[in-house]
């Protein structure tokens, strides 16, 4: 059985229990072994590297340093500490004087980091570990083609060099659930959380473009595999009722929730009922 | 009728006249030192990172705007504007960028030296408060939803002490202890 480093951050737990415990879920049942790291912190997010990158890099070195003592992958359900610690991991093998730097520090709390970790994200690890045959096999109650537009999310796609993500991947495991992949315009653009604490106008208009540009290529759910994103999809489509008058009612569920149902699961198990904008509408295009 | 002997008006510039006086031929070389500015002197202004921006359209200095500020020694304009600090680090300037110019990092480093001299947005310097005092920027509040899904009421293995430590001691510490 495959084992991983599970490095949740902290904004899944906080905020989206309901993909921390889809995730769990279907992991066990596609064998994969996920075991919380011990002792690791917050990543920091984009904000801690744009003010303090010294400090960005160590912290996140000392999770990678963890990971690599036990010897297994890190997985990851969120985009930003996806990115954050795959960005550590590049810059730091690239740069051999920040990396004694950053080690010096490390060796206050015991730990050394060697470059030799990887990370990940944990639906990569499923794509890629279990592959889409095995998950195909697992899918008792697909999906009836319904459409649904899947939303990448900028820092598992870019900068490609680090983070090695190829989104048609992604596209991969939705169809094993029996989903059409919806293709839209917008597919590339941000959802704008990143500049919700700076300009939270600015960050609506980003959200409202995304969904437009989902709803107007005809899709009926939109898949995400980050929290952030996963906010400012869903939950922001209050705010850009207040702010613009429109109704998307477009649900926004997290991969693991629509490959969970497929497998059977139910909606208790992946918390639907915690998706801001109802989701249950999902649960009529399972073909039993 | 236009005629020739029409008075032209002068020609529309995209910025204003350049203050040569004020210009800082250093800033070039400091953020090329930087993780990822060894590339910037590849630009050739071509404005491709524009283009791809889906924000520069509301920005005064646009993406190649400000990577040629950069060029030119604008520090002071630069490491003051709010466009650094609105990028919403979706790396598609960066993407497409044919020279390889690390614009979407060269940006966290205009922030990072911005920063270093104490213009941090409010809202940013709230977020490291955070940082500091609670250790994380999502705190478990309703640990009821989480029992009801067979969760952990707090996350196995989280531990926020030393994340606090190490950041009280890099500029995070000093960004928040200059409050
Ligand atoms: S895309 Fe690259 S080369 Fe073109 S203007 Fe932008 S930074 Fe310069
Ligand atoms: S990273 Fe920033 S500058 Fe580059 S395209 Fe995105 S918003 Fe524009």
């Amino acid at each position: 059985m495959p084992t991983y480093n599970l490095y949740m951050g902290c904004s899944v737990p906080a905020n989206y229990p309901n993909y921390e415990a889809a995730t769990l879920k279907v992991a066990e049942a596609l064998g994969m072994e996920l075991i919380y790291m011990d002792g690791v912190g917050c990543c920091g997010s984009p904000n801690l590297r744009a003010i303090d990158y010294f400090g960005w890099l160590v912290v996140n070195a000392r999770t990678l340093a963890i990971a690599e003592k036990n010897g297994h992958d890190i997985v990851t359900p969120c985009n930003g500490c996806f990115g954050s610690l795959k960005d550590v991991l590049y810059h730091l093998k690239h740069d051999k004087e920040d990396m004694k730097k950053v080690n010096d520090e490390l060796k206050k709390y015991g730990l050394e980091l060697k470059g030799n970790v990887r990370v990940r994200h944990v639906v990569e690890a499923m794509y890629t570990d279990i592959g889409i045959e095995a998950i195909k096999a697992k899918v008792t109650r697909p999906l009836d083609g319904v459409k649904i537009a899947v939303h990448y999310g900028c820092h598992i796609l870019r900068p490609k060099d680090v983070t090695e993500i190829n989104p048609e991947n992604l596209d991969d495991l939705l169809r094993a659930t029996g989903a059409t992949v919806v293709e839209y315009p917008l597919w590339k653009q941000c959802c704008g959380a990143t500049v919700l604490p700076v300009n939270e106008e600015l960050a609506i208009r980003l959200a409202h473009d995304k969904l437009k540009s989902m709803k107007e290529a005809g899709a009926e759910f939109a898949m995400v595999i980050c929290p952030a994103c996963g906010n400012q999809l869903d939950l922001q489509q209050f705010g850009i009722k207040d702010t613009y008058g429109v109704e998307f009612n477009l649900p926004v569920l997290f991969y693991p929730q629509i490959l969970a149902l497929a497998m059977g699961m139910s909606e208790d198990e992946v918390g639907l009922e915690m998706n801001r904008v109802p989701a249950d509408p999902i649960l009529s295009h399972f073909v039993e | 009728m236009a005629e020739t002997k029409d008075k032209i008006d002068p020609p529309v510039t995209l910025v204003e006249p350049i203050d040569m006086s004020r210009l800082d031929s250093s800033f070039r070389k400091e953020i090329q030192s930087m993780p990822d500015g060894n590339e910037l002197n590849a630009c050739f202004a071509c404005s491709t990172c524009t283009a791809a921006c889906p924000i520069a359209n509301q920005w005064t200095y646009k993406p190649h705007q400000l990577i040629r500020m950069i060029l030119l020694g604008m520090r002071e304009e630069v490491l003051s504007s709010k466009e650094i600090w609105e990028c919403l680090t979706c790396f598609q300037c960066q993407e497409r960028c044919p020279q390889n110019v690390r614009v979407t990092d060269i940006l966290f480093d205009c922030k990072n030296l911005a920063a270093e001299e104490g213009k941090v947005p409010d809202s940013i310097k709230g977020l490291a408060k955070e940082l500091i005092e609670k250790g994380q920027l999502y705190v478990i509040t309703a640990d009821w939803e989480r029992e009801d899904l067979d969760l952990e009421p707090e996350v196995p293995g989280m531990s926020t002490d030393e994340f606090r430590e190490i950041l009280k001691a890099t500029r995070t510490g000093k960004i928040v202890g200059g409050e």
